[in-house]
């Protein structure tokens, strides 16, 4: 049961509401988003049925080269520049916990064919992710030396 | 603004703060939260930092 939002076809708006806690959002009878009790929100949006979104907790790009330049973010407190292609992304709040994904990539700055693309990667060192900050290499495309990028991205999800 | 700090090596980071964070803090805020616990830390002029990082990992505290 769920307290209901519906926009009818025929009828326009209709509000059935009970004590269940959860809200959901009809489109002619159809629910296209719901809000549980549980805090999670879900929608379809093309799915088929309504999924829980699991949202982009953190974000930020920069310019990894000279004084390094913050070009946006989400969530993100500031970025500690710990030596060539060696960086931490400190969140403004932290995660619930530290089993967060992440994602990134960095810019090829160099012309050419691409082959010496870099890779946004961590050490194999459980200290490198934790719930306020994560910290990432940015290495050439072999893997054989750290490097500074003009654009780096990461995302967290949770 | 930057906040520089020494490291446990002896070497030098930089925190650089985004400005979405400053809109509502101040750096002092910032250093409190982003700064490791315990280390020499400064807040200086970004000019300050130098644009050549060509020797960045070799940057000591001085």
């Amino acid at each position: 049961m769920a307290t209901i939002i519906n926009a009818d076809t025929s009828d326009g708006l209709k509000l059935t509401s009970d004590t269940s806690g959860q809200i959901d959002f009809q489109s002619a009878g159809s629910t296209k988003a719901t809000i549980d009790t549980s805090g999670n929100l879900k929608f379809d949006s093309g799915f088929g049925s309504v999924g829980t979104a699991y949202g982009v907790r953190a974000w930020v790009s920069f310019n990894g080269t000279g004084t390094v330049a913050i070009l946006n973010s989400g969530n993100v407190s500031s970025i500690t520049d710990n030596a060539v292609g060696k960086y931490t992304v400190n969140f403004t709040t932290a995660m619930p916990d530290d089993d967060y994904s992440v994602s990134g990539t960095a810019q090829d700055t160099t012309s050419g064919s691409g082959t010496s693309a870099p890779s946004v990667t961590m050490k194999d060192d459980t200290s490198s992710i934790t719930t306020s900050a994560l910290i990432i290499d940015v290495v050439t495309g072999n893997g054989a030396a750290f490097m500074d990028s003009t654009f780096v991205s990461v995302q967290i999800i949770r | 603004m930057r906040i520089i700090y020494e490291t446990d090596d002896g070497g030098v980071a930089v925190i650089i703060p985004t400005p979405e964070y400053l809109l509502t803090h101040t750096m002092e805020e910032l250093a409190a939260k982003d700064v490791p616990a315990g280390a020499n830390y400064e807040i200086v002029e970004d000019s300050v930092v130098p644009s050549d990082r060509t020797f960045r990992g070799a940057w000591t505290w001085a």
